[in-house]
């Protein structure tokens, strides 16, 4: 029997009653609860800085995993630089960020919020992993977190910020998501913390040896950028969604076309030396091709013989793949191929362009990159290229040899557009190495066999590689000039993008 | 103590630095020739050399010490 069968009524309920009430609550649910550790804001605040000033929203705030708690996470959704996205932020401040069952609910329905209303997501990640009280319930939530993860990928961007110790599915979570910047001294991820590795294998290692910002953007490649602030990380965020569509199939991002760095492009057709053994610095070719403007390196300091940023050419958002011979000599082995696959990958679900820059002396061979298992990483970046369908523009600008002129974005893996500078060379191997290989019996025979590799080296590089041949196949489309690179990408761009970007 | 070490398998083709020599950050240290590619070993600290740990011609795997540097020692 319950008390509507015979209500008893002592007195009306006044509005202004529940004003105070629920005055009362929000004032409850809304204190500043105090950071700990080397935190300085609060989940909440967390997420409202990220957005635009005033427009966050919070979904389900009322949320409540017990008595006094909140759900464990602060999630909603707001604007960067007026575009809307939904962040999720985990509260540190309520078990130390612990994933229990409720959280887990709250953050699957900002994650099914995203993915159904197509924008994009990001995931202030701060939690000690799934909450050992709640067992079963804990684990089959995190799942949950993971399947809406993979699912969002072809669907909507998804970044993960690391503003303290990630462990477990904290960790595995923004592993399933696009990028991943990571404050320095402050964030980690790590599939266990060092007290339950030292019990496990042993090892005596600190929070920042098994997860700190070093080890993953350096070394493992797990996260993509290091800032040195919240703030810091806050900012680059919005720059990363400056340049990406809101959901799969939505409209790229325009800004007005800025012509490339004057001093640059006035002095591209002198950068690149002429002899291809010597390094140079790939950025300041770029510089001379790209619009003079805001741009966004990921990985910088992971498998730097190629790089991977987003930029803008003629005002059009773009992904660009290049090798840096300033590091490693420009070469892909098995982390640059991860590292390259992965973003032309990315750029290919959410239909940015490629511009792919290659100067390349080939694949690394030999034990050490066999046994990383070149060959497989080598491979997806082949199937990377072939799967991206967005506009692929691709230009040689002084060597490609071999597999690797396979693999950065050839012709044959399907460019829309190729050219190749008139001082490049493109062949099955460059001319020293094809050179020893075609000539061996004549080369021992000689009397000055350095002579004489000079001049079959020199034969052959005219003969063989000059990329008339290619051109003259129908392979490679033109040879250009370097000072006529930016031209000729902006007019297939337009081309490509049916001139509207979209 | 820093060592300079090879960035990719590599045989030794130029050593600039000498024992004894005052070096600074982005000084080049050492030449590396790996697929057909003068691959300049930039020193990342500035002090005195110490010591040589290489020979020319000597073929280097990732990771191997080509140059040590003594950082206290710097000018």
């Amino acid at each position: 029997m319950s008390k509507l069968d015979h209500p008893v009524v002592t007195s009306a309920t006044t509005p202004a009653d529940q004003r105070t009430v629920l005055t009362q609550r929000r004032d409850s649910r809304f204190a500043r609860v105090e950071p700990k550790g080397k935190r300085v804001y609060t989940a909440r605040e967390r997420a409202e800085m990220l957005v635009d000033e005033g427009s966050f929203v919070e979904m389900t705030p009322m949320r409540s995993a017990g008595a006094g708690a909140g759900s464990g996470v602060v999630s909603g959704w707001g604007t960067t630089d007026g575009h809307s996205v939904v962040v999720v932020s985990h509260d540190a401040a309520v078990a130390s960020g612990a994933i229990g069952a409720v959280m887990a609910e709250s953050i699957q329905k900002a994650q099914r919020f995203a993915i159904d209303k197509g924008y994009p997501i990001v995931y202030i990640n701060d939690s000690g992993g799934a909450r050992i009280h709640d067992g079963i319930f804990a684990l089959h939530g995190c799942g949950g977190i993971f399947a809406h993860n993979i699912e969002a990928q072809s669907r909507i961007p998804q970044i993960s910020l690391i503003l303290g110790p990630c462990a477990g599915a904290a960790a595995y979570s923004p592993a399933l998501t696009d990028w991943t910047i990571m404050v320095k001294e402050q964030g980690q991820m790590f599939l266990t913390g060092p007290d339950i590795v030292k019990a496990a294998t042993g090892e005596d290692a600190s929070a920042e040896d098994i997860g700190g910002w070093a080890l993953h953007t350096k070394v493992s490649g797990v996260a993509h950028l290091a800032v040195d602030s919240e703030e810091d990380a806050f900012d680059a965020t919005r720059l990363l969604l400056s340049f990406l569509p809101t959901h799969k199939g939505g409209a790229q991002k325009r800004h007005d076309s800025v012509p490339a760095n004057p001093h640059a492009a006035a002095a591209l057709p002198a950068l690149v030396p002429e002899k291809s053994s010597i390094v140079f610095d790939m950025n300041k070719l770029l510089d001379g091709v790209l619009d003079n403007g805001a741009r966004l390196e990921l990985s910088p300091e992971h498998a730097p013989s190629i790089l991977t940023l987003f930029a803008r050419i003629d005002g059009h958002a773009v992904g660009v793949l290049a090798n840096q011979p300033n590091a490693r000599g420009g070469i892909l082995d098995a982390k640059a191929s991860v590292k390259a696959a992965r973003f032309v990958e990315f750029c290919g679900r959410f239909d940015l362009p490629v511009l792919t820059f290659v100067d390349v002396p080939g694949f690394l061979p030999g034990t050490v990159e066999e046994g990383r298992g070149v060959i497989t990483h080598g491979a997806k970046l082949l199937k990377a290229y072939v799967d991206t369908k967005s506009p692929k523009l691709t230009v040689v600008v002084r060597k490609s040899y071999g597999g690797a002129y396979i693999a950065m974005g050839s012709a044959s893996l399907g460019a829309d557009a190729n050219w190749a500078w008139s001082n490049s060379e493109i062949a099955v191997m460059g001319p020293g190495g094809a050179v020893a290989l075609l000539h061996r019996r004549a080369l021992k025979e000689a009397d000055d066999p350095t002579a004489l590799r000079d001049e079959l080296a020199a034969v052959y590089r005219e003969e063989v590689a000059r990329p008339y041949l290619a051109a003259e196949a129908g392979i490679v489309d033109d040879v250009i000039l370097p000072e006529e690179t930016r031209d000729r990408m902006v007019a297939a761009l337009r081309m490509l993008t049916h001139g509207s970007g979209a | 103590m820093y060592l300079a070490r090879a960035e990719i398998v590599s045989n030794v083709w130029k050593i600039v630095a000498r024992e004894g020599d005052q070096v600074g950050a982005g000084d080049v240290l050492a030449v590396l020739e790996s697929m057909k590619m003068e691959i300049p070993l930039v020193a990342q600290v500035g002090g005195h050399v110490s010591k040589i740990l290489v020979e020319l011609g000597q073929i280097v795997q990732e990771g191997d010490p080509i140059v040590e540097i003594d950082e206290t020692a710097s000018a």
